[in-house]
């Protein structure tokens, strides 16, 4: 048994310290023993982008980061995003324009448009295909999900909120 | 009584109905976005262990030795399995063709690369797969065959010894005087067509929990399903078991399009839980096992086509010579893909007679699975190259040389030679609104200009049919039983009103539990809310098939009417026994039940539905007290296939016509689509916002087979496209923004007159695009006759082209 190593981590606001096999992938960390299943895994090598995750604010692919390396780190995952007064306005604009069909794709994009939205309010088309280009949906066909993020932006600045959850 | 279900929205018991028809908002969402929705992979057992498997890294070997014991002393390693285990406990996998299966985990040889091996069971995934490279396998390598025609030549390695030829199945199919028709024809036009391997690719991969029950003998197994019934008696006849102690609990899943797989998977994992002594396996298939042999691979086919022509450009007769790659056995069903052609065969066009020869084929590659569409997809995209062929050669534009063949509306229902009835139709409609939609004239003005600069600008106009609804007898001529696919439901009322709907079928992406609650709260007069769908294991549920081949919508509408109507009646009875009057005076009406005109006399259905519940002695004598039915529906008319597998299969037939302005870099070879307008009619919208949502899913997919996806192998048989890195999905920047129209002409044969729609634009993308590249490349004189049209294949096409003209 390889020796094992203390993380520490916040996730979704919530402190975590545990013992791990340093080869553990984040998105097995989240996964199994926090027990965090809503961020996906579909290919394991990066392409897909359904194992997207905010580490410290900015995009990571869970599936290529070892648990240990996010030592210290605050993260956000797909279950972060609604608060218990409801659904986050990017989650309620998937819903409204059908962005998903069997949704499993859907945490990555949403933690993908988190990411974009907090940065750039208002991106042109070419700048959310820019950052969606890593994601794959094999459901959709991307057309709603490119009228999603307009609903999204629409509402964000309706609501005048930023798109990131604060970082508690 | 016969049960009534309406065949046209008018006929629901509602005055206006508020939500089929509409773009409701799905109810499968909240869990979806929110990540809660129970996915296989987030499931935990207590005791549960977790398998990996060893695959062959050979694609044609004989297993000379196995030796897993430094496996079995590392720590956390429960079991190993290998061949000697599957031998002892199970039987080769059922197979199309029939006796074309093996054993899922092989005990003298691999037949390709990814084949299972050896499975180890283990506290963790990690450890298992620690497990694998201690087990030794000493190989001796065989003659390996990857090209299906080498494979049918006498003297070929034989990839299943036992059958003495790699040949599956070999058939020649006439429908009508095909010889007569070409002898008579004007003009006689052949071309050769490669359609490589691609395949389904959901992002969710295959995964399962099994059990073995050590004390019933019986089996449990929690999966990402799409069939579950199906996938319970496949294991029923591998394991031997009676079918009523299998029980498949289904999960949601993140997509299927036919190719979920898993039937190995789940049989090695069923293995390690009966060497266990029944503990729960957790098998989750990565994503590099998937694409080496998984469900993934599909259609890998070389094509000859003819078809006759008259001088007006009427096309009379069709020849159509398939050798279809099938892989090292039957097992993926991928055969199937090669007979559902025959429910379209001549598209939606009058041609009246048509030949079909047909060889699978066994190599030594992953064995073909279906993909949505099932097989048409490679028909239609070579049937409208011809078409296109034939048009440019007499000097008739492309669009109209389809309208000259078109199936006229006043014809439906029609009967194509090779034996389906196509319901309902307008063609020219829909080809007049996309035309208009398109503005067809100005796209080929403006590709005159591009011309004229030297640009290769190139416009497809391509039609095809959507068989929906399929039947089993669609596939018999490749060996597959039965006539009919039952799909039940339950409807289950309670004391207070509220509804519960029991489904065979797990959430898996087309929105089929919206469509019931839509249904269910039109029917009854209810709000969505007060409507819940829940579904049951195979062991509870009413026969029920669930998604596949453009069934799902319509069957299920089906069971679920059926169902509410059963009901009404029970309920009418109730209220005429309560309004002394016969049943036949009581109507049900926006959720009231009650004597038309007399409002003294009308009862809300909570009302009734309570009295049923909870006011027994208010109820008539011979009432049945349960406000709860259960329908199972399943397509009528249905006959088994005669002589020349000419049958009913698919109940509907929706059509489209899509229209592709693209551009080809001739510096890169690189396709750059500009425009993309489509029409379709699949009959009644019963929820217009997933119709779309699947017409462009399915168009994405198929810009991906035109342009993008393909499993390339070596000749050793070595795939060469492992990861997504070198198997290409579509992205967001590939797929186009859609201009989508309309044309509804209801079926009339089928519930609310909707027509299955589940596969889509597949039918149709690839052959358009492939289409609009041709035409591109007309003023170079060459064509692309091979799929994908990657930009290597397009550069070099362009590139032998102009140095040919350069030294002419
Ligand atoms: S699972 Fe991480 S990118 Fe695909
Ligand atoms: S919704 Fe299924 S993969 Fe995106």
């Amino acid at each position: 048994m390889a020796t094992m190593k203390t993380v520490r981590m916040k996730v979704n606001g919530v402190t975590h310290e545990s013992e791990v096999e340093p080869r553990t992938t984040l998105v097995d960390f989240l996964r199994g023993p926090l027990a965090l299943t809503g961020t996906h895994v579909g290919c394991e090598h990066g392409v897909c982008g359904a194992c997207t995750i905010l580490v410290d604010g900015r995009t990571a692919r869970s599936c290529l980061m070892l648990a240990v390396q996010a030592d210290g780190a605050e993260i956000t995952t797909v279950e972060g995003l609604a608060t218990p007064e409801g659904l986050h306005p990017i989650q309620q604009a998937f819903i409204e324009e059908h962005g998903l069909q069997c949704g499993f794709c859907t945490p990555g994009f949403l933690m993908s448009l988190v990411e974009l939205l907090s940065e750039n309010p208002d991106p042109s088309d070419a700048e959310i295909k820019d950052v969606l280009g890593g994601q794959i949906c094999r459901c959709t066909g991307y057309q709603s999900i490119l009228k999603s993020v307009h609903s999204a932006i629409a509402k964000l600045r309706t609501a005048g909120v930023a798109a990131q959850p604060p970082l508690a | 009584m016969a049960v009534k279900i309406p065949n046209s929205i008018d006929e629901l018991p509602t005055s206006s109905p508020r939500f089929i028809g509409h773009r409701v908002k799905r109810v499968e969402d909240t869990g979806l976005v929110t990540g809660r929705t129970e996915f296989i992979d987030n499931v935990s057992m207590t005791g549960m262990l977790h398998c990996a498997i060893l695959r062959s890294p050979i694609a044609h070997a004989k297993i000379e030795k196995i030796d897993v014991s430094a496996a079995l002393d590392l720590p956390g390693v429960v079991a190993v399995v290998t061949g000697e285990d599957a031998a002892k406990w199970s039987h080769p996998a059922a197979s199309s063709p029939d006796g074309w299966g093996t054993y899922c985990l092989p005990a003298d040889k691999v037949r390709f690369v990814g084949e299972p091996v050896a499975a180890v069971a283990a506290t963790s995934r990690y450890i298992a797969e620690d497990a694998l490279e201690l087990i030794e396998i000493e190989y001796e390598p065989l003659d390996v065959v990857s090209d299906p025609v080498a494979a049918m030549e006498d003297g070929s390695p034989l990839v299943i010894e036992e059958r003495g030829s790699n040949v599956m199945l070999q058939r020649v199919f006439n429908w009508g005087d095909t010889d007569a028709a070409f002898a008579a024809a004007d003009h006689v036009f052949s071309e050769k067509f490669r359609w490589n391997r691609l395949g389904a690719n959901p992002i969710e991969t295959y995964g399962c929990i099994s059990e073995w029950d050590p004390t019933e003998l019986g089996i449990t197994v929690r999966g990402a399903f799409q069939s579950p019934s199906h996938m319970a008696l496949g294991r029923a006849m591998t394991f031997g078991l009676p079918s009523n102690k299998v029980r498949m609990i289904a999960h949601p899943h993140g997509g299927s399009f036919g190719g979920k797989g898993g039937v190995r998977g789940t049989d090695v994992s069923l293995l390690l839980s009966r060497k266990t002594g029944g503990r729960p396996i957790k098998w989750i298939e990565d994503r590099m096992e998937y694409l080496a042999a998984g469900g993934s691979q599909a259609w890998d086919r070389r094509y000859e086509f003819s078809i006759a022509v008259t001088n007006d450009g009427i096309v009379t007769g069709l020849k159509v010579k398939l050798v279809d790659d099938i892989g090292a056995n039957g097992e993926g069903f991928g055969a199937i893909s090669a007979a559902k052609p025959l429910a379209a065969f001549t598209g939606p066009y009058t041609i009246g007679a048509a030949q079909y020869d047909l060889s699978l084929v066994a190599t030594n590659k992953a064995p073909a699975s279906p993909y949505r569409g099932m097989g048409p997809p490679p028909h239609n995209f070579a049937l409208e190259q011809m078409m296109d062929i034939a048009a440019r050669s007499l000097g008739i534009d492309t669009a109209e040389f389809r309208r000259r063949n078109f199936i006229p509306k006043d014809a439906f229902p029609y009967i194509i030679p090779s034996g389906n009835e196509y319901d309902s139709g307008d063609y020219e409609a829909v080809l007049d609104k996309v035309l208009a939609l398109s503005e067809y004239e100005k796209l080929r003005e403006e590709q005159k200009l591009a011309r004229e600069q030297g640009r290769l600008v190139g416009i497809g106009v391509a039609s095809a049919i959507e068989p929906g609804v399929f039947d089993w007898n669609a596939y018999a001529v490749v060996g597959v039983q039965g006539t009919g696919v039952p799909e039940g439901a339950t409807v289950s009322i309670d004391i207070l009103g509220k509804v519960m709907v029991r489904v065979g079928f797990a959430l898996e992406g087309q929105g089929q539990y919206t469509l019931v609650t839509q249904l269910v709260a039109d029917y009854f007069g209810l709000e969505m809310e007060d409507v819940s769908v829940t579904m049951l294991d195979t062991a509870s549920a009413p026969p029920a098939f669930g998604p596949g081949g453009s069934r799902l919508g319509v069957a299920i509408t089906g069971a679920v009417l059926g169902a509410c109507d059963r009901i009404r009646v029970k309920m009418c009875k109730v209220v005429a026994g309560l309004m002394q009057t016969e049943p036949e005076n009581i109507q049900l009406m926006d959720g009231v039940f009650g004597i038309p005109g007399v409002s003294e006399a009308q009862m809300p259905m909570a009302q009734v539905a309570g009295t049923m519940l909870g006011a027994s002695h208010l109820l008539p004598p011979d009432v049945d007290p349960r406000p709860e039915a259960t329908h199972v529906w399943t397509a009528a008319g249905r006959t088994p296939v005669d002589e020349e597998g000419r049958t009913k299969s698919y109940l509907t037939a929706a059509h489209a016509v899509h229209i592709v302005l693209l551009e080809i870099d001739p510096d890169t070879g690189m396709v750059e689509i500009q425009k993309y307008v489509l029409v379709d009619d699949c009959g009644t919208r019963l929820n217009p916002a997933t119709v779309e949502g699947q017409t462009q899913g399915s168009v994405a997919q198929g810009i991906g087979a035109a342009l993008l996806e393909e499993y390339v192998y070596d000749e050793d048989g070595q795939l060469l496209t492992s990861t997504y890195m070198d198997y290409l999905l579509p992205t967001i920047h590939d797929v186009p923004a859609l201009v989508m129209g309309e044309v509804v002409t209801p079926s009339p044969f089928s519930p609310l007159g909707a027509k299955g729609c589940g596969e889509g634009a597949i039918h149709t993308t690839p052959a358009a695009v492939m289409c609009a590249i041709n035409d591109a490349l007309v003023p170079l004189g060459t064509r692309a006759n091979e799929v994908p049209a990657a930009p290597n294949r397009l550069w070099k096409l362009i590139h032998t082209a102009r140095e040919n003209t350069s030294s002419d």
